[in-house]
């Protein structure tokens, strides 16, 4: 987690537009391996726009990416190949198919069968909900279980960094610190993360290090515990209460 | 009694021709969301392969159907490549990709005008027609029954095929949301391709059929009108939808042959049509229809 390694993923000066709207601009971002780190911002600031380009399902107007030093792919089906996977904000579960079909779509990639079903085993006891309910339409799920299917699914592909948008959105507190407590795991695990979050407080108490994004722009980065108690963080991401837990 | 049961067999007959093309055509609808107006060029390209491997190399029936299911496939996967892909990379509105398959549609027809000649064209009796008797209740034709179970088959081992393989799972995921499909890994334009393949080979097997029902000629394809309202009657971008929904449109229009009169056959399909659009617009098995052409 020095800086003197090279980071596991690393975003340089990335630029996004959607026509005219700049929705992304000069964001750089360093991952290192082993870390959790977020990315937090209000509604429209160009979190879910950064996750996208980073996965090539947007188009990166300028910038790079790489991973562990190697340039990444420029198509979503690369990326996942070269070590990253995404569980979508908003979930995007298949919801026609199956628990057990969604997760073997996230291990679409793979061929090795023994692998495969050590990592089915892996998420099964990270969720158990989802083995409950293994033959189940992921449509029929709740909220929560579909973020956990969503999570679970992403982790199917074996991904050196897990990206994760919003895993905390429309969901009751309790089953946040119910998933929160699994992601931690799955870091301890050995899984390196990267969250955007709108939920700040939850971001900044999970992740080690992290970045604030403002209408497409990084403006502050920093240690995790050094934010939360940063008073203009405190003020415009954590302050009142009011905001969405 | 006899009649009656015998118009059930030509209907299901005509019918299972039609599930062959309506399948392909909702497949690419699920995956593409665009009425692929070009469909009915495949099974034509189908019909033509089949018709000159017969006749110029005198290659067997089995022989003939291979490479007429097979070229289809390609020319669908060609189609898609040359006239769609470039489209779809550019934008996300599928009114352009409809524009498109109408146009190659009749690229696809006119190329045929020229290289086979507008006049039609009888497939040599590769196909057995004797007539069959069936338990002494009624009285069929081979023909019709080849069908049926040609359809059986190809339907059979497309489920097998989406149920059964990872290929197949990524389609039906594909269909539900193309894009998060990708996220998982899947080459989505090979995922496409495959889909263009899969629709352009049963196609070609409703060709050959429909070649030998009625003769071969390049508007042949014009028949996949009745496929796309048997979609639409069973649901767009429902396959099950797709099955059903031919199937009762040739039990409709063999019923109505033989007992109202052979020119209210049309007559009736489109009367289907327009009452599933008032009764229930997103058909017997579709969901709610976020584009409709
Ligand atoms: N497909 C799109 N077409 C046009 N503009 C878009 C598109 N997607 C996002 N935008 C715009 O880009 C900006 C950033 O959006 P983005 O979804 O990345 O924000 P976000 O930080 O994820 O917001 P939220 O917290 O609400 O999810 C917004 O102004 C948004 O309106
Ligand atoms: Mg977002």
């Amino acid at each position: 987690m020095t800086d003197s390694q090279t980071p596991l993923l690393s975003v340089r000066n990335l630029c996004v537009s959607y026509g005219a709207i700049k929705a992304v601009q000069n964001v750089s971002i360093d991952v290192f391996a082993g870390e959790i780190v977020s990315v937090i911002g209000a509604n429209g600031a160009g979190k879910s726009t950064l996750m996208s380009a980073v996965m090539g399902d947007v188009r990166r107007e300028s910038g790079d990416v790489f991973l562990d030093g190697k340039v990444l792919a420029k198509k979503s089906f690369q990326v996942v190949t070269q070590g990253l996977s995404l569980a979508p904000e908003g979930r995007k579960v298949f919801a026609p198919l199956t628990v057990f079909e969604n997760l073997m779509m996230g291990a679409f990639p793979r061929n090795d069968r023994s692998g495969i079903d050590d990592d089915l085993k892996r998420v099964f006891t990270l969720f158990p909900r989802l083995e409950e309910r293994r033959e189940q339409y992921a449509g029929t799920l709740s909220g929560g279980e579909q973020q956990m299917l969503a999570i679970g699914r992403a982790l199917m592909s074996r991904p050196r960094v897990l990206l994760l948008d919003e895993p905390s959105l429309g969901l009751a507190p309790i089953i946040i610190k119910e998933i929160f407590r699994e992601l931690k795991l799955i870091n301890e695990q050995g899984t390196t993360i990267l969250l955007v979050e709108q939920n700040a407080r939850q971001a900044l108490l999970l992740s080690h290090r992290a970045y604030v994004l403002q209408t497409g722009h990084l403006i502050k980065e920093g240690l995790s515990a050094d934010l939360l108690r940063d008073p203009d963080i405190e003020a415009a991401y954590l302050g009142g209460g009011h905001r969405k837990l | 009694m006899g009649t009656f049961i015998q118009q059930i067999i030509n209907g299901l007959s005509l019918g299972s021709v039609y599930a062959l093309i309506a399948v392909g055509y909702s497949l690419v609808y699920s995956i593409l969301l665009f009425s692929n107006f070009a469909h009915g060029g495949f099974l034509v390209i189908g019909g033509y392969i089949c018709y000159y491997t017969l006749n110029l190399m005198g290659a067997n029936i089995w022989l003939a159907g291979f490479a007429a299911l097979i070229g289809a496939g390609f020319c669908a996967v060609l189609t898609e490549r040359l006239a769609y892909k470039p489209i779809r990379e550019r934008t996300s509105v599928t009114l352009y990709l409809l524009i498109a398959s109408m146009g190659m549609s009749i690229v696809i027809e006119n190329l045929f005008v020229i290289i086979a000649g507008g006049r039609f064209r009888a497939l040599p009796p590769v196909i057995p027609t004797a007539p069959v008797d069936l338990f002494g209740l009624a009285t069929t034709s081979a023909f019709d029954l080849l069908s049926l179970a040609a359809a059986v088959v190809f339907l059979g081992g497309l489920q097998l095929f989406l149920t059964r393989t990872k290929w197949g799972l990524a389609i039906r995921a594909a269909a539900y949301d193309l894009r998060v499909a990708g996220l998982m890994g899947v080459n989505v334009g090979r995922l496409i391709s495959i889909v263009f393949f899969v629709a352009g080979l049963l196609a070609a097997v409703g060709g050959i059929f429909l070649s030998v029902r009625y003769t071969l000629y390049p508007q042949l394809g014009a028949i996949t009108i009745k496929a796309f309202v048997a979609a639409v009657i069973g649901g767009l971008g429902s396959l099950p939808g797709a099955v059903v929904g031919s199937l009762i449109l040739g039990l409709a229009e063999m019923l109505t042959a033989g007992f109202l009169s052979s020119q209210l056959r049309d007559l009736v399909v489109f009367s289907l049509l327009v009452i599933t659009l008032i009764v229930r617009p997103s058909g017997l098995f579709g969901k709610d229809i976020k584009e409709k052409v």
